[in-house]
């Protein structure tokens, strides 16, 4: 019995919001139709629509993405524009209120509840550069969609995955000498761990990772490598990496589907990962060979 | 321009936010620390305060000032966590790198350790997204922090990457702090080292110090302690602390002279910093750097 509560004290201290995973991530952009072709040809479905607003949901297995096109009046979010960027990030947490005044607590920036995109009564903070990180806690029998998303008629709400492709992480770019900043961000606020350098994953050697306290997720933070000094601006969300058992395998699937991938001297794909080629003014993903031991791995 | 590391508060100056920056540039300064005052209270809103600012071609070293932020509860303290974020967005849209927090001298604030480092951790988390360091200053009127040692006390049990320690050369004068205290610190946790003299002799209160801080303050080199002030930068440059100078003076007098006056008084007083005292030669840091030996 004691033994118990010390574990529940444990995981308690080591993972204070009870992340839970990625519950969806958000991609904004006034083109929505050219962004579907983007996703439709990774292997994404477009599955429902906002009952009132311009915001679709794309599924692939366990990924939901939420493409938004309305634009919100709140400084220091993206407005939508041609080209598509990554808006927001969504963690499924224990309980989204107590995770989000935990925050607050501990220095975040929230969101005016009524400007959310999506209506609903989901607690968000201010990220990275113009992004936003939602706390989410019905995902399992009842989920947010349920409310204001009208399905697509005649789709399968949940189309299997592509060879197994799973949320693996995000990467985020950010100014010269900001990694101790955002690994206090994440750290403090959400118990992030930062890995050793030793601890790489698929074909892009560079920045630093951080492990989501529930081990299923990733973040890399990435500096600029000339030193150049970055306008705030340039700090964002840069692109998803999606894991995958085979990654030769899930590359020849794509391709045949139409999806193109980078071949540089510096970058090609092979066994541990692959760059797609920069979409839409630089919508792209990073596929990353994962196996359930990557989740294990202690900081 | 001028030595591109140190710069002049708007504190210093009369005259309008425009009239400052103009005289500033026109002095040779490449960057200038914003009274938060300055720009909000524009006579055409503080949109055209940042805009005044942004388009001076100045670089922001700051903003001014934050006060009596830690170590409060209840509602007042989310009171002044908002005050704290409305600073914290004008500087971002001054495109301004650090806030200038003054230990609390609210006598609602509760000396209270591990209430303080809290406060100071959720101020720097705060300033995280934004960019945004955080600057904190001893003030001799405080029970919190009254000097550079119980700030940076504070500062090193928070262990925030971007909160760090204002040092006021005024302050380690005026208290007579030992100068051994310096290298105690980090040089990485000073991210601001502000200078000015005065012209009494001696100070021996507290209230004292508190009326020549806030009405008597000079140049350096034009004030009773030029040896000492000195010594204080002498001692800064030698545990290798490569931040900015500002100049953080404010003067009666000067608020009733021309601006131009005195940024001239303020460009002698960089030169004697450089020159005199740093023992560098014009123009710029960077192209010392290149030669070999300066700077030994």
């Amino acid at each position: 019995m004691t033994d118990a509560l010390g574990r529940e004290a444990v995981s308690e201290a080591l993972n204070p919001l009870g992340i839970d995973g990625i519950e969806f991530i958000e991609f904004a952009t006034s083109k929505p139709q050219a962004l579907g072709g983007v996703l439709e040809a990774m292997g994404f479905r477009p599955v429902a629509r906002h009952r009132s607003r311009e915001v679709e949901l794309w599924r692939q297995g366990s990924m939901n993405i939420v493409v938004n096109s309305q634009p919100i009046d709140v400084p220091r979010t993206v407005q939508p524009s041609e080209h598509p960027v990554l808006s927001a990030l969504a963690l499924r947490v224990r309980d989204a209120e107590a995770a989000f005044r935990r925050a607050l607590d501990l220095g975040a920036w929230d969101i005016p509840v009524r400007a959310h995109a999506m209506e609903l009564n989901i607690p968000a903070i201010h990220g990275v550069g113009e992004s936003l990180i939602y706390f989410v806690d019905r995902y399992d029998d009842f989920s947010i969609y349920d409310i204001d998303f009208r399905p697509i008629p005649s789709v399968d709400p949940h189309p299997p995955a592509i060879s197994g492709m799973h949320f693996f992480g995000i990467v985020q770019y950010i100014g010269s000498d900001r990694s101790a900043d955002w690994v206090e961000f994440y750290s403090r606020i959400f118990g992030f761990a930062a890995l050793p350098d030793r601890v790489r994953f698929g074909i892009m050697p560079e920045g630093l990772l951080l492990q989501s306290p529930c081990r299923k997720f990733f973040l890399q933070l990435i500096e600029p490598v000339d030193n150049a000094r970055y306008a705030f601006g340039d700090e964002h969300l840069q692109r998803i990496g999606l894991g995958t058992p085979d990654v030769m395998a899930t590359v020849a699937a794509l391709e045949a589907r139409g999806v193109q991938f980078l071949v540089s001297e510096k970058v090609r794909s092979n066994e541990r990962g692959a760059l797609t080629k920069p979409q839409l003014g630089g919508v792209m993903f990073e596929l990353v060979h994962d196996e359930p031991a990557y989740h294990d791995a202690k900081p | 321009m001028i030595y591109s590391d140190i710069g002049m508060d708007t504190a210093s100056l009369a005259g309008t936010l425009e009239c400052k920056l103009g005289a500033i540039r026109d002095a040779g300064f490449a960057q200038v620390m914003i009274s938060a005052s300055d720009v909000v209270g524009h006579p055409r809103g503080t949109a055209a305060g940042v805009q005044a600012v942004r388009e001076s071609g100045l670089r922001v070293t700051g903003l001014e000032a934050l006060r009596d932020f830690e170590g409060l509860s209840g509602n007042f303290h989310a009171y002044k966590v908002d005050v704290a974020k409305s600073m914290l967005d004008v500087c971002f849209s001054l495109g301004g790198e650090m806030l200038i927090v003054e230990a609390s001298t609210s006598r609602h604030a509760e000396p209270d350790g591990d209430a303080v480092v809290r406060d100071l951790r959720m101020l720097a988390m705060l300033a995280v997204p934004l960019g945004i360091r955080i600057a904190y200053k001893g003030v001799s009127r405080s029970r919190i922090a009254r000097d550079f040692c119980a700030a940076g006390e504070f500062v090193f049990r928070a262990n925030c990457h971007n909160l760090g320690l204002a040092i006021d050369a005024f302050d380690v004068l005026a208290a007579r702090t030992p100068l051994a205290e310096i290298e105690a610190l980090d040089p990485e946790q000073i991210f601001l080292a502000q200078l000015s003299d005065f012209v009494w002799q001696e100070i021996d209160s507290v209230e004292e110090q508190a009326a020549a801080a806030t009405h008597f303050r000079v140049f350096p080199g034009d004030g009773a302690h030029s040896d000492d002030l000195a010594a204080v930068v002498r001692k800064l440059d030698e545990i290798d602390y490569r931040g900015g100078y500002s100049f953080d003076v404010y003067n009666d007098d000067y608020q009733q002279m021309p601006p131009e006056q005195v940024t001239s008084r303020a460009r002698r007083a960089a030169e004697w910093l450089a020159e005199a005292v740093l023992r560098r030669a014009l123009p710029v840091p960077d192209i010392e750097r290149l030669r070999p030996g300066v700077g030994a």
